[in-house]
């Protein structure tokens, strides 16, 4: 017998818009990209939310969503359907519901403050929206620490995800349950067998091509361990991998094999009822699920990064309601150059397809914001 | 293999673009394979190089102290390819390598003669020279034969390539893209300037350039703050009219114009501005662009430029869109963050444009003939 959680991340950013010179001399304050970020949100309702939440409760597989404050905001604003069907999932009780911050942000490393308002905020949301109370958390690009993990704890939740990352898989099998020195419940990706389906599964070069739903079900009830934590980007769906591909069919005949191979899919919430702690696991070190580092590189990897995030902590004031969708941490993300075989990776899911040019937007939009020397970092 | 090049400049005579291409590309090459370059005798002594030289009497040119001096240009240039193909020693010639229109009749001349395979590379085509303003019908007749006629093509960039396929109508299975590389040591070893919010244009002041648009982006640039200055170093036939164009708007105290800058002393001008700008309308290449990476200085280029299409970490604009250039310019001027990943990246990346592996890459177009 084997359990699988598997968990999906729902996120969209509110993004920058583009600028001009004109934008410039005229202090443009519309900032943000109305008709892309309605146009994005569209497609991949048409291609992913919608659809693959269907086949999800249509074929009975269990799974965790996290949704972000800035998602629901725009469901509810360019397509209410996708958030019906959601509720309807959740109402079928196959479906938990997580918590994170309401901006999807990187409040949690640098302010407890901002971090537990953010949070409080996006459980609010979904109370309200769903009503439903999370009991289980999953930060931002699952960036965790031991301290993030206690803040977590104290909030009241009893459990949260961090990565499975290279090192602490080779300390510790992640297919098992494990406890945060605070106690809270504390689940490890399996990146391996998550990447298989969210990066592998149309990669013709892959040697392991095309992965069957029967062949997915052996990996898994032959792995290691007691749960099998399947942690990825709910895009994968329709989207990143599209229906030609044949990823619906792959999610339709899993809950099949699974059964074949004695594999159950549970929720985060539901794995504590069925196995123990297995240890105790202090991860001081932040990690994150984002690039191969899988630290904070993918935020703070160049300078340009880390002058905007200084510069948009330091905007609090000037900011008001819209200082927290400036914190949204894609902003900040867009600017990642990466390795330098990152590079057309990054230019993939980048909307001005350039770091450079993400970082002059964002910069002219603080600018016409909060005043052109705020927080900036000149040249002598 | 036994390769016979026929150029054109090779320093101490001349070192323009195409010498130094020639000089640092054979250099490599001459290692492996026994290479002659073909040269106009202009009375110059070369070093010992690690190839051949073989210097070809002009007849038509005026001797003025020991120094040959052209007349015309187009004469000239004939009449050199005539005395090429006359003084041509065929024995043992696997592969002629020639370079531009200026030497393709004497490379077609040959294959004809002797059955040697041609390898043309097209640094430029006339298109390029006169920013599509009134070509040359005899030059672009040549370079259309060169194309028609080589059995193998190297160019510079595929912007050039495409160029090559669409105007000359190429056979795009023989051409292959070989970029140019840079000698990094002599910017590396210059020591560091502080950098002034100063913006540097190098080049010459020809329309191909497009030295007018980057007059406008500093117009465009000082409306919005007039603490920066403009540098526009090189000479040529636009300059009067840049620098009436700044009288009359009013900024001519902001700008610099030096003239012609040696190549030291461009150096300095690189790591002393903070940004360099390339507008040219047609470009195939772009050395200037390596050059002022590997000096750290950050790059605003046209998407007409060459070697932009291999580069990650630049700035790119249509050459006439001096509104987002100007922007580009202001947003690396006032934030050091995109200034100094600019630079640093531009760094690395310039870095790998090395003269070894041009060598390397147009060595495996001989091992394909």
């Amino acid at each position: 017998m084997k359990d699988v959680v598997f968990y999906f991340e729902l996120h969209q950013p509110f993004r920058i818009r583009p600028v001009n010179l004109a934008d410039l001399k005229n202090g443009n304050k519309d900032v943000f990209w109305e008709e892309k970020n309605e146009e994005i949100f569209r497609r991949i309702a048409a291609n992913n939310y919608i659809p693959a939440t269907q086949h999800l409760m249509d074929y009975g597989i269990r799974s965790s969503f996290s949704l972000s404050g800035t998602f629901l905001e725009q469901a509810s604003r360019y397509c209410p359907k996708v958030i019906d069907v959601i509720d309807d999932y959740v109402k079928s009780g196959q479906c938990e519901l997580l918590s994170e911050t309401y901006y999807h942000s990187l409040a949690s490393i640098w302010s407890d403050e901002e971090f537990t308002r953010q949070v409080r905020m996006q459980t609010d949301a979904i109370k309200m929206i769903f009503n439903y109370d999370p009991v289980s958390f999953r930060n931002t690009e699952l960036i965790y620490n031991d301290h993030i993990a206690e803040v977590a704890k104290s909030m009241g939740f009893r459990n949260i995800l961090a990565e499975g990352t290279d090192y602490i898989a080779s300390q510790h099998d992640v297919n098992y349950r494990y406890a945060a020195p605070s106690g809270i419940n504390l689940y490890l990706r399996n990146y391996p067998l998550s990447d298989d389906i969210s990066f592998r599964f149309s990669n013709r070069e892959w040697k392991d091509y095309p992965l069957t739903a029967d062949k997915f079900a052996g990996w898994v009830s032959q792995s290691s361990g007691e749960v099998v934590n399947l942690f990825m980007d709910y895009e994968t769906f329709g989207e990143h991998q599209r229906p030609e591909t044949g990823i619906f069919e792959f999610l339709r005949y899993l809950p099949v094999y699974f059964e074949q191979s004695d594999v159950h899919t549970i929720l985060v919430r539901e794995v504590e009822k069925r196995h123990r702690v297995r240890d105790f696991l202090s991860i001081r070190k932040t990690t994150s699920w984002a690039d191969k580092n899988r630290d904070l590189s993918a935020w703070m990897g160049n300078l340009m990064q880390v002058n905007t995030f200084e510069r948009i902590k330091e905007c609090r004031d000037k900011l008001g309601d819209l200082w927290g969708y400036l914190q949204t941490s894609d902003i900040i993300y867009y600017m990642s150059i990466g390795n330098e075989e990152d590079f057309t990776v990054h230019e993939y899911f980048n909307p001005y397809r350039s770091p450079y040019l993400a970082f002059i937007y964002t910069n002219a939009a603080l600018d016409n914001l909060c005043g052109k020397d705020y927080g900036k970092n000149i040249m002598p | 293999m036994k390769i016979s090049v026929i150029g054109w400049e090779l320093p101490p005579a001349f070192s323009g673009g195409l010498g130094i291409h020639t000089i640092n590309l054979f250099s490599i090459i001459g290692h492996m394979h026994d290479v002659t370059i073909y040269v106009p005798d202009l009375g110059y002594e070369f070093p010992p190089y690690p190839f051949h030289v073989r210097k070809v009497r002009l007849s038509r040119s005026r001797f003025v102290s020991g120094y040959a001096v052209i007349e015309d240009f187009y004469d000239s240039v004939m009449d050199y390819n005539d005395r090429v193909v006359e003084q041509f020693d065929p024995n043992g010639v696997d592969i002629v390598h020639c370079h531009d229109w200026i030497t393709f009749p004497a490379g077609i001349r040959l294959k004809e003669k002797y059955g040697i395979p041609l390898v043309v590379t097209f640094h430029s085509t006339e298109y390029d020279r006169c920013a599509f303003f009134n070509p040359q019908e005899r030059i672009m007749s040549i370079e259309r034969e060169g194309a028609e006629r080589a059995d193998r093509i190297i160019c510079v960039s595929n912007l050039t390539r495409r160029m090559i396929v669409d105007n000359y109508h190429a056979d795009d299975r023989k051409i292959r893209t070989v970029y140019n590389g840079v000698d990094p040591y002599p910017y590396i070893s210059y020591p560091e300037q502080i950098r002034d919010r100063d913006v540097l244009y190098f080049g010459r002041v020809t329309s191909q350039k497009g030295p007018k648009f980057f007059m406008e982006v500093a117009k465009k640039v000082l409306e919005l703050d007039s603490k920066v200055k403009f540098t526009v170093a090189g000479t040529g036939e636009l300059l009067p009219e840049m620098k009436r164009y700044a009288l009359e708007n009013g900024f001519l105290n902001h700008m610099d114009f030096p003239g012609f800058v040696s190549f030291r002393r461009a150096i300095a001008y690189y790591k002393r501005a903070s940004v360099f700008i390339i507008p040219a309308v047609s470009e195939p290449f772009g050395m200037t662009v390596l050059e002022a990476m590997i000096s750290g200085t950050p790059v605003i280029l046209s998407k007409t430029t060459g070697v932009g299409e291999a580069l990650n970490h630049v700035l790119s604009a249509d050459f006439w869109d001096s509104d987002r250039m100007a922007l580009y310019t202001i947003s690396i001027l006032n934030h050091r963050g995109l200034m100094k990943t600019l630079s640093d990246y531009g760094k690395m990346e310039a870095m790998r444009f090395t003269w070894r592996r041009s060598a390397m890459s147009t060595m495996e177009v001989y091992d394909s003939l």
